[in-house]
């Protein structure tokens, strides 16, 4: 016989973040702003064609100031600088995403190692990781895309040591206190092995801290690829990268700033949207820390 | 054929600090019979909860022995032990800590269910899951709800569910009650009481509460500074408390009591003193009324001074 | 004038949260005399400790709302002071004694340093040493040599910490001494002893003394008159005597039976049933009354008012109206 059972509607605590996160004006203003820019980028492959309107030279309209029919004006060569901008969402928004996201996961394994098991294990980690975030980001990357070459990759790598640092950390800092908590001892005394306590318990519970360094750290991570760019050493030219962008306009700040000015914007306007984005997880992921 | 379920021998759990060894438990030796209930009882400190941990083997002692059902399982690794975890089981004090967040009621209660492959496939998993829910009368209509939606009461409830999910014949209960409101803990109390007439659970019952203590256990030790100083039946205990300290504890208690019938209050000196390189020396003895030079020259062993009655002191000896 | 110390007179706080309003206390009167201790019991959530905030115009706002009533200290209503006079009286007229020692304490001052400033913050004549040297005579006063003035608040246990807190409350011979379960933290023995000097002192400085707790022991220990709390209303109060031993609400009768304390072992307990109602949206009628063993039909028409039995015992329930009511505990 089926029993139905008339169950009380839950709130997930990830439910109860998102209802918080709504009521932040500035979290939701940068979240829109990011959602536009991705859709955007990805539609930029099907309305521009690359060859011809992204790298391709069109000299009889080159220079001209921000209009109606090149809302953010062209380039030294005649390039529409709002399609080069889109277009070059994709180089930033996924060389920091992908960095990140392979900084996240090297970050996590090893921070939730160091801070689960301590001892030996947790003092290399930890030195290691003290040594990398002794270094400037930058000069990390200098040093591996000068060994390794400069291409896409390489530039993705680059940039993800020193996120995988900083994720280490955040992640061994709350792995050590959620191991103190009795949910653990719980686990451990049903008898489960340690890979699955850290797997199901101990990194599900450690994510509120993760997410937030997430946003912030794609942030200094495009703010980083660019600055790798404008030193001729990140994505190889003509690809329209952001950095790059800026990087070619330098020689005309005097007669044509905007070609300078308008990555520049870009680039804040999207660190800026990711970083109020992190402080609205922040307060939506951890009500009690609000004043 | 015996009916001990539990035995410890001379159990010992020193941690290194800073400051040198920190005796934890130092030397405790105790049985536990089926079916029946043994009480820790002692203050902050004592070693009681590292006791049940070390039992349970969710804490590596230092030496000693711990016989479970006649199986010598002191030095069984995590592996060793998993199948034992179906045996024994723990329940904690803070229904806020012991339960994780992220997880629904069901997934909480079903999760060593599915760890042990006791129960097969969903559906018979749920049938298992309401059915304890309904065990430990928590309704069935909060099956996907989440801790934090619930209160204390019903969150030591689930705690209580979990345990019981294995089926175990052992349960430590380390302050399962403290940290709920009167009406509440007695709730949990009848409840726990109830499951073990119904299932023959035997349970070491940690608490500081002496009155919850009384009103549960067959017997009753009572610890200072980790080691053992009275240990007898909970009857006795009450009736002809021995040891200076238990005296001190029973007195302590302060009775709902207002007007003729009230007891007499007798206050101890002094604080619990640090189980960081001790001397060897009665450990009471800072604190005690009746310290005599004896008392300083050794530290007193427990000595049986009626059938099932132990104490350890130099008045007894 | 009356000789009350501290009057709360028809006390209601709301606190309006994003979910919903939450009914912390709902209309309560108390009244403490000259060297009184009154004792305010009850569970989780029953609206005690926000009682004792209101007292000091404390409560968090926003979301905490005082909505109506009263707060008279020696005549003076607290709730329309003016913010800096209300400064004044914090500290001075009334102190206050948290659950938790440590956070109590700043951990950067060492404890003869926090107990002078606080004499010196109410005596602008004291001179610095005046300050120290009082400081010195309180931690003799609580049971603390004066040579650990020195130590920092880390170097004590949660005892000593706690007898600080008590010197530090009392420095200023305060009219009114709140402690909001003072002893909750500290192990029986430990407890037994700060109980015994928070009673004495209590005399020494001729203050009142609020007692918040849920421990009917305590309770039993240190109070002249207690009042029982449950979801913001007060449903019994009158002497200890009266109240321990000639129970009139059935909630008061229940919290007694769920106490193990003097039964005999083995015998079940009596619980009380059900859960404390959720305070966003409390039962109509009487609040208890889900719960109560006694419940009647008329107990769901509305909140029954806090009536005297005699002696100065008051009792918020309509079974009263009948003259032979009777609850099983005194029968």
């Amino acid at each position: 016989m089926e029993t139905t059972i008339e169950k009380t509607k839950s709130r997930s605590l990830a439910s109860e973040t998102w209802r918080r996160l709504k009521k932040n004006k500035g979290a939701i203003i940068g979240l829109i702003f990011l959602v536009v820019l991705v859709i955007a980028a990805l539609a930029s492959g099907f309305i521009y064609d690359y060859d011809t309107q992204i790298i391709g030279q069109n000299i009889s309209q080159r220079l001209q100031r921000p209009s109606s029919e090149f809302w953010f004006g062209t380039d030294q060569v005649g390039r529409d600088i709002f399609a080069r901008i889109l277009y070059g969402a994709r180089y930033s928004l996924s060389i920091s995403a992908g960095s990140v996201l392979i900084g996240l996961i090297t970050g996590i394994i090893l921070g939730a190692v160091a801070g689960f098991y301590g001892g030996l294990a947790d003092d290399i980690i930890m030195r290691i990781a003290d040594v990398l975030y002794a270094i400037p980001n930058i000069m990390i990357a200098v040093v591996i895309v000068s060994l390794l070459g400069s291409s896409t990759i390489n530039l993705l790598l680059a940039l993800s040591v020193s996120a995988a640092t900083s994720f280490a950390r955040i992640t061994r800092a709350s792995v050590m206190t959620i191991r103190g908590q009795e949910y653990i001892e719980s686990a451990n005394a049903i008898g489960m092995p340690n890979w699955k306590i850290i797997l199901k318990h101990v990194i599900p519970n450690c994510l509120s801290p993760i997410i937030v360094q997430v946003t912030l750290l794609i942030g200094t991570t495009i703010i980083a690829a660019s600055s790798l760019s404008f030193l001729g050493i990140g994505v190889p030219a003509p690809a329209p990268e952001w950095g790059a962008m800026l990087s070619e306009g330098r020689d005309f700040m005097r007669s044509a700033s905007y070609i300078c000015i308008i990555p520049g914007l870009v680039i804040m306007a999207t660190v800026l949207a990711l970083n109020l984005l992190g402080d609205g997880l922040r307060d939506a992921l951890d009500p009690k820390m609000k004043t | 054929m015996t009916n001990i379920i539990l035995e410890v021998q001379d159990l010992k759990k020193y941690f290194t600090t800073a400051k040198g060894q920190l005796h934890a438990v130092d030397g405790v030796t105790f049985q536990v019979e089926k079916g029946t209930t043994l009480g820790i009882v002692g203050e902050s400190g004592c070693g009681k909860s590292t006791t049940g941990r070390s039992i349970l083997k969710l804490i590596e002692p230092t030496s000693g022995k711990i016989l479970f059902n006649g199986e010598d399982i002191t030095h069984y690794d995590k592996r060793k032990m998993r199948p034992l975890r179906t045996e024994m089981q723990i329940i904690f004090q803070d229904p806020f800590s012991s339960l994780d967040p992220r997880q629904t009621i069901s997934q909480i209660i079903s999760e060593p269910l599915i760890e042990h492959n006791l129960v097969k496939g969903r559906q018979a998993i749920e049938k298992r899951t309401l059915e304890l829910m309904d065990t430990v009368g928590l309704a069935s209509r909060l099956v996907n709800t989440y801790p934090h939606e619930l209160d204390g009461g019903r969150r030591q409830r689930i705690g209580i569910a979990r345990a019981l999910a294995v089926n175990p014949q052992l349960i430590v209960c380390d302050e399962p009650v403290s940290a709920l409101d009167v009406s509440i803990q007695a709730q949990v109390l009848n409840l726990l009481k109830k499951l073990q007439k119904d299932l023959g659970l035997t349970y070491i019952f940690i608490t500081h509460d002496l009155a919850v203590v009384k009103y549960f256990s067959d017997n009753i030790a009572v610890m200072y500074l980790g080691q053992m100083v009275e240990k007898s039946s909970s009857d006795d205990l009450f009736k002809s408390p021995t040891h200076p300290y238990t005296q001190a504890l029973l007195s302590a208690i302060p009775y709902p009591i207002v007007g003729k019938d009230k007891p007499e209050r007798k206050l101890i000196k002094g604080e619990i003193t640090s189980p960081v390189n001790l001397p060897d020396e009665c450990r009471f003895s800072k604190r005690c009324d009746y310290t005599v030079e004896k008392c300083l020259e050794r530290n007193p062993a427990l000595k049986e001074i009626s059938p099932g009655h132990f104490v350890a002191c130099a008045r007894v000896e | 004038m009356t000789e009350n110390i501290l009057e709360i007179k028809d006390l209601v706080v709301h606190y309006e949260t994003d979910d919903g309003v939450v009914y912390a206390v709902n209309g309560i009167s108390l009244a403490i005399g000259k060297g009184q201790t009154l004792g305010l019991v009850g569970e989780t959530g029953a609206g005690k400790t926000t009682t004792a905030l209101s007292i000091l115009n404390l409560v968090p706002n926003p979301p905490g709302v005082i909505k109506s009533g009263e707060i008279l200290l020696d005549n003076i209503n607290m709730l329309s002071l003016p913010a800096r006079e209300l400064q004044n009286v914090r500290g001075k007229d009334v102190a206050m004694i948290f659950q938790d020692p440590m956070t109590a304490l700043n951990p950067v001052m060492t404890i003869g340093e926090q107990i002078a400033e606080s004499v010196m913050l109410h005596h602008k004549d004291f001179s610095k040493e005046d300050c120290i040297e009082r400081a010195k005579e309180m931690l003799r006063q609580v049971g603390i040599d004066d040579s650990r003035a020195a130590d920092y608040p880390h170097q004590l246990s949660g005892g000593m910490r706690q007898r600080v807190v008590i010197a530090i409350a009392l420095a200023c011979n305060p009219k009114l001494l709140i402690a909001d379960e003072p002893t909750t933290a500290l192990d029986v023995t430990i407890q037994a002893q700060v109980l015994a000097l928070m009673k004495q002192l209590k005399q020494e400085f001729n203050t009142v003394m609020l007692l918040i707790t849920h421990d009917l022991g305590v309770v039993a220990e240190v109070c002249d008159e207690v009042a029982v709390m449950y979801a913001g209303h007060i449903v019994e109060k009158g002497s200890a005597y009266d109240v321990f031993n000639h129970t009139l609400h059935p909630y008061t009768e229940g919290l007694f039976n769920s106490l193990p304390n003097l039964r005999e072992r083995g015998e079940e307990l009596v619980p009380i049933k059900g859960m404390m109602p959720d305070p966003m949206q409390l039962p109509t009628g009487c609040v208890f009354a889900p719960r109560c063993p006694y419940v009647m039909d008329k107990c769901r028409l509305g909140q029954p008012e806090l009536k005297d039995h005699g002696q100065s015992h008051f009792v918020a329930c309509i079974a009263y109206d009948s003259e032979d009511f009777k609850l099983r505990r005194n029968s």
